[in-house]
């Protein structure tokens, strides 16, 4: 399987990476080889019996949705370059469009 | 010795260290020091008491920057502490400083730093592995005695053997990531260096435990360092085929003979097995941790983390792209790319699908051979001592093969640790222990008897 310059750049805008024009050809060619490495996978035999596998806790168990008292060192103020009335101020959707 | 003299005597060691160019803190501050020195004589006592560790840059810290190595990071200074951080120093540890590593802790050789590479203790023209190579290199430069890394596809164990200490990774769940930047969440293990077996064992017990703040740590209570063996009788020790290939580095085969006869010469028993689907685990990880790194690193973005980038068109999606193209780094760019390939439509099942369904069977081979009645595996670490820096910085997937013995183990979730146990060409080689879940005492008891019967430091012939 090849992936062309097209690709590369679709993939990069789902991922919302900017990539250099000068950048382009050295990153096609280095994820053609990834892939091509990832899918010997293709040549293992398909058992079909395989169930998912994590590890861990066999059943992770979401907490209760309260707020948790996560000792902060600072006040919220001071970790946002904005914060006003108790909020986090970051772009608005379009607002820089409008600019 | 009193915390302040130990304080004053580490803060002199990193301060040589980085006169070395070294390269392996990204940082420190004595006044950091005599703070921590200060803390432990106020509440003395406790197991690591003013025992000075190092700590690996994407393990959040709230007295000093957490950059993951990354531009994008740059000057981040974390609200809160890990529960790892938290838990060391009720134990009366004095954190020292926060160590250089791959970006976000994606490479093999601590080259992938937008800081500058991590040059190895031993030989400056030499990687010390990585991802965790900063906090390798400290211990095994003996700045510090121990050192967090972490660990989402053997990057403890990998830069243990290039740089000759011990690394160890817990089963996945027994310690928590609450406050460890996250890469692969399926993956990822707080772990430890130590300059033997039990400096290692005893900071892992400090960690260990049951955390609320992280539901996917294990309801157990917390890890006791073992008392170490007196042998290995008893032991029935497997030597999977697949980890021994005929073009395995002399320098480690024959290091690698030699630790089998230390074992045999301890009581164990030695026997063959095979762990047939192992040889699959690179490509299985680089298409499973790149799709969780995706997905993981989302969030910087220039609005939740990051400095901001405006880019061309001036719209919230131009200032997505160009934070992250301008604060990512080569390798960290390649892999949210890979991961976002992978879990794109139309290839979703044809790799991530694929990958996931051969990870079960990686596991499941390592459940059949513990089952069959072997108690611990033993292996090469690493299939050569440390190569050299740029040797396969424009090849990702030779770089990649560096984890070639250490993947598989990840994958299935298992305890495992990198012991030194020999030199080649002046080079240290690591061989690998690995336990079933839940057993990483067995593991760090046996590593204890052999290790006080190999000569870490003399050359392999």
């Amino acid at each position: 399987m090849s992936i062309g310059r097209d690709e590369v750049l679709h993939v990069a805008r789902l991922a919302e990476l900017a990539v250099r024009d000068e950048d382009l050809n050295r990153l096609v060619d280095q994820l053609n080889r990834i892939v091509d490495y990832v899918a010997q996978l293709d040549r293992v035999p398909a058992d079909g019996a395989a169930d998912l596998f994590l590890p861990g806790p066999r059943q992770v168990e979401l907490r209760e949705d309260v707020p948790g008292s996560v000792p902060l060192a600072r006040p919220p103020a001071e970790l946002s370059p904005e914060f006003a009335d108790g909020f986090f101020l970051v772009p608005r959707h379009g607002a820089m469009e409008d600019l | 010795m009193s915390a302040p003299a130990v304080a004053a005597a580490t803060g002199a060691r990193l301060v040589a260290a980085e006169a070395s160019s070294l390269n392996a803190t990204l940082h420190w501050s004595q006044a950091l020091l005599d703070a921590e020195a200060r803390r432990v004589e106020a509440s003395p006592g406790g197991p690591l008491h003013a025992v000075p560790v190092a700590i690996k840059d994407n393990i959040v810290t709230t007295d000093a920057p957490t950059t993951c190595a990354s531009r994008i990071l740059e000057g981040y200074v974390s609200p809160y502490d890990a529960t790892a951080v938290t838990r060391l120093r009720s134990a009366g540890a004095m954190i020292a400083a926060k160590t250089n590593m791959d970006e976000f802790a994606m490479g093999s050789s601590t080259e992938h730093s937008a800081f500058g590479r991590v040059q190895h203790p031993l030989d400056p023209s030499r990687v010390p592995g990585g991802s965790s190579g900063g906090s390798a290199a400290l211990v095994a430069a003996g700045v510090v005695p121990a050192a967090l890394g972490s660990e989402t596809g053997g990057s403890v164990r990998q830069p243990a053997s290039f740089c000759g200490v011990v690394g160890v990774k817990p089963s996945y769940g027994r310690v928590s990531r609450f406050g460890l930047v996250a890469f692969g969440s399926s993956l990822d293990c707080i772990s430890v260096f130590g300059r033997t077996v039990d400096d290692a064992s005893k900071v892992l017990a400090a960690m260990s435990g049951h955390d609320p703040l992280d539901r996917t740590t294990l309801e157990r209570p917390a890890m006791v360092p073992p008392a170490p063996r007196r042998d290995l009788s008893g032991l029935r020790i497997g030597l999977p085929r697949e980890y021994f290939p005929a073009d395995l580095h002399p320098g480690v085969a024959a290091a690698m003979e030699r630790t089998k006869t230390a074992a045999r010469e301890l009581g164990a028993e030695l026997v063959d097995v095979s762990l047939p689907n192992s040889p699959y685990a690179v490509p299985t990880y680089y298409i499973v941790a790149p799709a969780e790194a995706a997905a993981n690193l989302a969030r910087f973005d220039g609005v939740r983390y990051g400095p901001r980038k405006v880019g061309p068109g001036g719209d919230i999606r131009a200032l997505y792209q160009a934070t992250r193209g301008h604060g990512f780094g080569p390798e960290v760019q390649r892999r949210i790319l890979v991961g976002t390939y992978v879990l794109s439509a139309g290839y979703y099942d044809a790799y991530y699908g694929k990958a996931q369904r051969m990870r079960a069977r990686i596991a499941e081979d390592f459940r059949r051979v513990f089952a069959g009645g072997v108690d611990l595996l033993l292996t090469p670490t690493t299939p050569t001592p440390a190569f050299r820096a740029g040797e396969k910085t424009e090849d990702p997937v030779s770089m990649y093969l560096a984890d070639i013995f250490v993947c598989a183990i990840s994958l299935a979730g298992l305890p495992a640790l990198s012991l030194p146990v020999g030199r080649t060409e002046g080079l240290p080689v690591g061989a690998q222990l690995i336990a079933p879940l839940l057993e990483d005492e067995r593991m760090l008891a046996a590593a204890a008897a052999l290790e006080r019967v190999v000569a870490a430091e003399a050359e392999v012939r």
